[in-house]
């Protein structure tokens, strides 16, 4: 076969280019460690995800390191938003409910299929704190357009993962005493030492807490209603920058009140 | 009396222009849905309802790739047999018989589409070209596509059977290069479509006609894209195969080298399906190994492609200096520039030159994550099969449909007016996609305006993005007006003498030059086999081994409707009947056959 030169050089110039390609995308899956999206998840049932993958949720499993569960279904991401902090490392586990969605993190290169039954995984690195919009972007069902979700990279000294749930009574008689158990929640993995703020009326209490790394610690305060008095008292429970209030309505005879349909739940 | 086509083969002329006037239909229904979207997604202009946009994108993604490609490319095959081996199809009744079976499928699937429009049918298709489950079609869409397929395995056999016959007649000659690319690209469509095949018949058509409760939809997409990248290729062998045999000749000179247009098809027919998990890059499910298989393998499908680069190149170089041409790059002025058959398909050329750039950012493996399912995609492949494909089958119309009616074109100014206006739509709609893809704009969405976040561009804005995508829409949807307007001035003229004649270009290195080896082509078929067995059968092993072959427990999306257990009546009946009669007709002629 005549090959003319022109095009020898051509097609030598041309498999040159080729191997150069290859050759750069090794060196970003092995220099610098771009992972391709895997099979190294196990499968789920898509009807069992409560079993198989848990709620959608982020956990703190190293210093600086974190993991986000998300599930995608027509037409939402759960969690939603994604809280983590800057100068972290998150892994994503993302599967979907339903039907072909995707994962897809406005401006980043985090971007995978969500195909119900596998779980996608990838890890990235967030330097700063931002805002993102993650959008589906495989077509879904006919509300597609309308599935997005935020991830919040929030500054590393103002994140953490503290939840704060109160159980108290709405009403007391006069001269009884009731208690507000206040329950603190940790889901890093460090100890949380804070302080709970109860305030009720003009009176303020506070107490010093130590709540250790993925685990609850329960307080329990104490209000006598006489030194309150007859009426709506309310009241705060307050644990850095998380917050519960309500009202606490002291009456002269409970039975009573009740039977006249009292109830300040409204 | 005239030397065109329709002069020497009147029969077969009727069905060219029968596959061409059919594929001119899908483009124009396709070029409708097309500009509603422009409008749609940028939010320029819209009247349809966002939930109805999908069915729209489902239209414009089936009549445009699946019915105007193809049933171009089996008008122009057929002419390239017919004129090459010269000699007419064997039976005429076989051929027409294909033209039916793809009419038939286009209309089942289409009326399963459009039928998505009205709420009263409880019939819809709104799974767009990809179909990817649980999304689940209306049975008759499925069954329209099976159809189809079969049609063009039923004109691959009626293009093998004329080439076996002629090499009866012709034992030592060279298969002529447009019936060897032919060939080639139809051993490739056979390998390609044996993947969708597999995922309509077995899984997707029992599916929805409720045969079995559920699919592995890791299984069906593979499978899908198996056909997925080839089906690619087939749109654009066409294009090649004009590019190679017929631009010279307009260009006014001879092919640089048959040797080497061989060998860039036989690579292709290699190369081109064991590489369909580029599509996957981003798949749970898929190991890393398998994926990186896939891109060396469709980095290496670059090579045929720079090699049709060169010999065009060089052969439309080398009609230039024909026509006098001279100086290094002066010669491009000696170019019939004003004929809009050379000058449509040139600026095709062009264009595909820039698509071939972002696809090496789609086919690397690791960038991908950047703009997998981007906007970047859209404006990728319409610069692919919406410029090279569309653009080249446009401008070579111009040629074709005088031969095949036998009437003048009927304004040739207008043709070129179309042709440019295409060039110039596409450059505004794709360059302002791409863009669009970068900062994160998704494909395949009726409103990629969000609640929650911008997108952020880094130069110019997403008002001017949207502006240029759909200026662009309204510049095609002209350049087609115009080209239908010249397709229906042509029908309507009258019989003209005064026609060019069939033919293609000539050979400067002829086929004497190629080595034997090229013409085998049950080697080349048995290392393509190979070459697929390779790439998919540990995937695939794989994926039924992780979620079994039928999937795991998902139901359909939409649920499943009331027409769809009439159909599974009538077809299990309409089956077991089949299956019957052609039990006893076994039956009977059985002993005759052992006689």
């Amino acid at each position: 076969m005549n090959i003319h030169t022109y095009e020898k050089v051509w097609l030598i110039a041309a498999l040159l280019l080729i191997v150069g390609f290859i050759a750069t995308i090794t060196y970003g899956s092995v220099g610098l460690g771009i992972a391709m999206i895997d099979d190294s998840e196990e499968t789920v049932e898509p009807s069992e995800l409560d079993e198989d993958f848990g709620e959608p949720r982020v956990e703190h499993v190293g210093e600086n390191e974190y993991e986000a569960y998300v599930i995608a279904q027509t037409f939402i991401f759960q969690p939603d938003p994604i809280e983590v902090p800057a100068n972290s490392k998150v892994t994503f586990y993302v599967t979907s409910r339903d039907v072909i969605h995707s994962f897809s993190v406005v401006g980043t290169n985090i971007n995978t299929m969500v195909i119900p039954g596998e779980v996608s995984t990838m890890t990235a690195e967030f330097d700063e704190s931002g805002e993102y919009g993650i959008i589906c972007n495989e077509y879904c069902g006919s509300f597609h357009h309308t599935m997005e979700g935020q991830l919040h990279v929030v500054p590393e000294d103002e994140f953490d993962m503290t939840e704060l749930s109160v159980e108290s009574d709405d009403e007391v008689e006069l001269g009884n005493e009731t208690t507000f158990n206040v329950a603190v929640e940790n889901g890093m993995l460090d100890d949380l030492e804070t302080t709970v703020t109860f305030e009720i009326g003009n009176e303020t209490t506070e107490e010093e807490i130590t709540v250790s790394g993925e685990s609850t610690e329960e307080t329990t305060f104490t209000v006598d209603s006489t030194e309150l008095g007859e009426g709506d008292h309310d009241w705060t429970v307050t644990v850095d920058d998380y917050e519960e209030s309500g009202t606490l309505t002291v009456v002269e005879d409970l039975e009573e009140e009740e039977e006249n349909g009292g109830n300040n739940d409204e | 009396m005239s030397n065109a086509y329709i002069d020497k083969f009147p029969a077969e002329a009727k069905v060219v222009k029968a596959a061409f006037y059919s594929s001119f239909l899908a483009l124009a229904l396709g070029g409708v849905f097309g500009v509603i979207q422009t409008l749609h997604r940028t939010d320029i202009y819209r009247f349809i309802d966002s939930a109805d946009y999908y069915t729209v994108l489902t239209a414009h993604g089936v009549f445009m790739v699946i019915t105007f490609t193809i049933f171009f490319l089996v008008g122009v095959f057929t002419w390239a047999v017919t004129t090459s081996l010269d000699r007419g199809v064997e039976d005429i009744r076989f051929t027409w018989s294909w033209v039916g079976l793809m009419t038939i499928g286009t209309v089942m699937a289409g009326v399963a589409i459009l039928a998505g429009f009205v709420d009263s049918i409880d019939i819809s298709a709104s799974v767009l070209f990809t179909f990817y489950a649980p999304l689940q079609a209306h049975p008759l869409f499925y069954l329209g596509l099976v159809l189809f397929v079969v049609g063009t395995w039923v004109a691959g056999a009626d293009w093998f059977r004329s080439w076996w016959a002629w090499k009866k007649e012709n034992p030592d000659a060279r298969i002529p290069l447009p019936t060897f690319m032919v060939l080639t690209t139809m051993i490739m469509w056979y390998i390609a479509t044996m993947g969708v095949a597999t995922s309509i018949l077995v899984f997707l058509l029992p599916w929805s006609l409720g045969w079995i409760e559920t699919v592995n939809p890791l299984l069906t997409r593979t499978l899908f894209w198996f056909f997925g990248h080839p089906v690619v290729y087939f749109w654009l062998m066409p294009a090649y195969l004009l590019w190679y045999t017929m631009l010279p000749k307009f260009a006014g000179g001879k092919l640089f080298s048959d040797p080497l247009a061989r060998v860039g098809f036989v690579l292709f027919l290699l190369l081109s399906t064991p590489v369909g998990i580029h599509h996957q890059y981003l798949d749970p499910g898929i190991a890393e190994g398998f994926k990186f298989i896939a891109m060396t393998n469709t980095m290496f499908l670059l090579l045929p492609s720079f090699l049709t680069a060169f010999t065009v190149v060089a052969s439309i170089e080398h009609g230039a200096r024909q026509r006098g041409g001279t100086g290094y790059f002066s010669w491009l002025k000696s170019l019939p520039w004003r004929d809009p058959v050379f000058a449509g398909m040139a600026l095709a050329g062009l264009l595909f030159a820039a698509a071939g750039f972002s696809g090496m950012v789609n086919a690397g493996m690791n960038i991908n994550y950047l703009v997998h399912n981007s906007l970047w995609v859209v404006g990728h492949f319409h610069l692919t099969v919406g410029t090279a494909v569309a653009l080249t089958f446009m401008a070579v119309s111009y040629w074709f449909i005088p031969q095949v009616t036998g009437k003048e074109l009927w304004n040739r100014s207008v043709a070129l007016i179309q042709v440019v206006l295409w060039f110039i739509g596409m450059t505004f709609m794709t360059n302002s996609m791409h863009r669009a893809g970068l900062i994160g704009m998704p494909r395949r969405t009726a409103e990629p305006q969000y609640t929650g976040f911008e997108f952020e561009t880094a130069v110019g804005s997403v008002g001017e993005l949207n502006a240029q995508i759909a200026l662009g829409g309204v510049l095609l949807t002209l350049s087609l007006v115009l080209f239908f307007a010249n397709i229906i001035g042509t029908a309507f003229g009258s019989r003209s003498d005064n026609l060019p004649d069939n033919g293609y270009a000539e050979a400067l290195s002829g086929s004497d030059d190629a080595p034997r080896v090229l013409d085998n082509l049950k080697l080349w078929t048995a290392i393509a086999v190979v070459l697929v067995i390779i790439a998919y059968s540990l995937p695939l092993m794989s994926i039924v081994d992780r979620g079994g072959l039928f999937g795991p427990d998902i139901t359909a999306f939409p649920a499943n409707l009331e027409s769809v257990r009439f159909l599974a009546f009538a077809v299990e009946h309409l089956g077991t009947a089949a299956l019957e009669s052609a039990g006893t007709l076994a039956w009977n002629t059985l002993p005759e056959v052992i006689r």
